[in-house]
């Protein structure tokens, strides 16, 4: 039954990732004969290590954040009370929002000329959230963003079980804390290990919110790739399909990693 | 902590439900002894095994455990541990870990915990199963291993709600069989919810009698069979037969003729209804000494017989053993031992005592219909 969707999917995969990866070896020029060349990875070598840095930097920080803020909210939501109903239904409205509607809120809010600098009244002393050197801004909207994606996804892993765990622990003598790190911490593992891949690898691949909070120089990743393909040279695409492999070369390593880590977990089996 | 449960004056009400959960329940066990907490579903037993536990916050009342209030003190504080129907073992521990859980949690070092969690593991005959991830039990596997758990966090009371009701017959006998095991080497005080007649008769020493949230009677197994409180208990607790009359001089006086009651109780005179529990009727040939009665009915139960009878008009039921022939419309002699009677207040018939208030209330149902009479 899963076929149709299987092919529509490996279709549009596969066939995106062997172009970007014919074309950043040459075999799909824009003009001139197919030759087999690494030249346009020899091209950026200088500029990918500190895109890769930056990148990964910036995904980790961003899956840190929401995975702490959205585990967090489930927590919150599984007890049942109205402020759990309260995180669940801000949770659901922060879903639908695009991120770049959520990029342009944060530099609203975080910028030195936004509305928090003029609720303070720094007088010019606000720090640089917005392309400042920490990317703070860019961390924060992804952290923003995907914390409600880990909170909904984690409260549905939680629901069925948590409260009925929860409460044998308690009687087995576990206090608050102890429930938490041995029991729901756990349970959640899982389901916190798929959400946290999947918000990594987002925040790795996506151009967007980098482009409008951060800063010209470095760039990330993504952005250099967009930066590349937009160029005015039109041999410069190659460039832009090898900076774009790198990125799902270290996506891929992640999704391993996650996967590596999930088979070793007793819950997953 | 010393093992006495004492639950006084219990209430419990759910939002959006017009009938309390729990209405003013009191229940004293003592400590080391096994209590089963006896009724149909709904009828309160696990909402006051959650009291008890303090996983529900009662709406009145209060519940001690050796004679400390136990309002406001956590669960995990409370020195007990609860086996439910579904054994909730940790899903991401291994056996011994599971065991060891309440240990580790108290800070105990992890090989301590282990050690100490491998001496429960044989103790439910589960030796050499610590290292197995608990998908790979069986039901009664997981459900020895939660007994161990529960009992490795030495609770000085263990609450078991319908623990072995999802087992089948064979493995529930055995797991009845390692509850009296473990209770002749921990002497836990035990507080056990079940619907089973017959498991709390095997399990337990008391039962408390549940119905519409209120405890119906809370006595000893034997007397719950041979001396129902209530109508309603005597129903509860399976009994089949209930012959109006009324009681004179020591005696029931019905269709059936006059009936000696036992003479251990002291029955109060008046209108009464005759409860004969149906195991104990002796159903012999016609010519015998005793009831005449007439066969109307036969009904399989596995190794017994049900015998409908029609003596003097009034409908009686028995169960008696394969073994004998006997046909519908056969004429018998019943015989009906004395200590298998007992009367109760007819609660339609309460309301005419001249002597109602000085007569002992039997039922809770009693107790209001004659208060309500006095005033």
């Amino acid at each position: 039954m899963a076929a149709p969707a299987v092919l529509v999917a490996t279709f549009v995969v596969g066939g995106g990732m062997a172009t970007s990866l014919a074309q950043s070896l040459g075999l799909f020029p824009l003009v001139g004969p197919p030759s087999l060349t690494v030249a346009a990875y020899a091209a950026q070598a200088s500029e990918l290590p500190a895109g890769i840095g930056l990148s990964l930097a910036i995904a980790a920080a961003s899956t840190l954040v929401a995975c702490l803020v959205g585990f967090t909210a489930a927590l919150v939501i599984v007890q049942g009370r109205w402020c759990g109903k309260l995180v669940a239904a801000l949770g659901t409205l922060t879903i639908p929002v695009p991120h770049i509607i959520g990029a342009a809120s944060m530099s609203l809010l975080l910028a030195d000329s936004g509305l928090l600098a003029r609720l303070f009244n720094t007088g010019g002393g606000w720090p640089e959230l917005v392309g400042g050197p920490w990317w703070i801004a860019v961390v924060a909207e992804y952290g923003w963003k995907e914390s409600a994606f880990v909170a909904l996804v984690v409260t549905g892993t939680l629901a069925t079980r948590a409260v009925s765990y929860d409460e044998t622990a308690a009687l087995l003598g576990a206090g608050r804390l102890r429930r938490l790190r041995h029991v729901l911490i756990p349970l959640s593992m899982p389901a916190l290990a798929v959400c946290a891949t999947i918000v990594f690898v987002y925040s790795l691949g996506s151009y967007e919110v980098a482009w409008l909070l951060g800063r010209a120089y470095p760039e990330p990743l993504p952005v250099m790739a967009l930066q590349l393909f937009n160029s005015a040279t039109l041999t410069a695409r190659p460039e832009a399909a090898a900076v774009a492999m790198v990125t799902t070369t270290l996506s891929f390593g992640a999704v391993a990693a996650a996967f590596a880590y999930l088979r070793r977990s007793t819950l997953w089996r | 902590m010393n093992g006495t449960v004492t639950v006084e004056g219990l209430s419990k009400s759910f939002p959006g439900t017009s009938t309390p959960v729990l209405d003013d329940v009191n229940l004293s066990v003592e400590a080391g002894s096994c209590t089963a907490l006896l009724g149909p579903s709904g009828a309160g037993k696990s909402t006051l095994l959650r009291a008890v536990s303090g996983l529900e916050v009662p709406d009145a009342g209060r519940v001690l455990v050796g004679g400390q209030d136990m309002a406001g003190v956590k669960p995990e504080r409370r020195g007990m541990a609860m086996v439910q129907q579904r054994p909730l073992l940790f899903p991401h521990l291994n056996v011994l870990d599971n065991i060891a859980f309440a240990g580790t949690v108290r800070g105990v070092p992890k090989r301590t915990a282990r050690v100490d969690a491998a001496e429960f593991l044989d103790l439910v005959q589960l030796e050499g199963f610590g290292r197995r991830q608990v998908t790979a039990l069986s039901g009664g596997q997981a459900q020895r291993v939660a007994i161990a758990r529960a009992l490795a966090a030495r609770p000085s009371v263990l609450l078991l709600d319908e623990p072995f009701s999802a087992l089948d017959p064979e493995l529930r006998s055995a797991m009845h069989a390692l509850l009296a095991e473990l209770r002749r080497r921990l002497n836990p005080t035990i507080l056990m919810v079940t619907h089973d007649r017959s498991e709390a008769a095997v399990v337990a020493e008391n039962i408390a009698l549940f119905s519409g949230g209120r405890i119906l009677q809370h006595s000893s197994v034997e007397l719950m069979y041979s001396r129902p409180a209530s109508l309603e208990a005597s129903r509860l607790m399976g009994g089949a037969n209930e012959i109006p009359g009324t009681v004179c001089n020591g005696s029931h006086h019905s269709a059936l003729g006059v009936l000696p009651l036992p003479c251990d109780t002291a029955w109060p005179t008046g209108p009464g209804i005759l409860l004969a529990r149906q195991e104990s009727i002796e159903v012999s040939a016609a010519d015998g000494a005793g009831l005449q009665a007439t066969i109307s009915g036969l009904q399989g139960m596995g190794p017994r017989r049900l015998v409908t009878l029609d003596a003097a008009g009034v409908v009686l039921r028995a169960e008696v053993p394969w073994g004998r022939g006997l046909a519908v419309g056969e004429n018998v002699t019943m015989h009906i031992p004395t200590s298998a009677l007992a009367v109760v207040d007819d609660s339609d018939t309460a309301h005419l005592y001249a002597d109602a208030d000085e007569r002992p209330s039997l039922t809770s149902r009693g107790r209001a219909a004659l208060t309500g009479v006095g005033h």
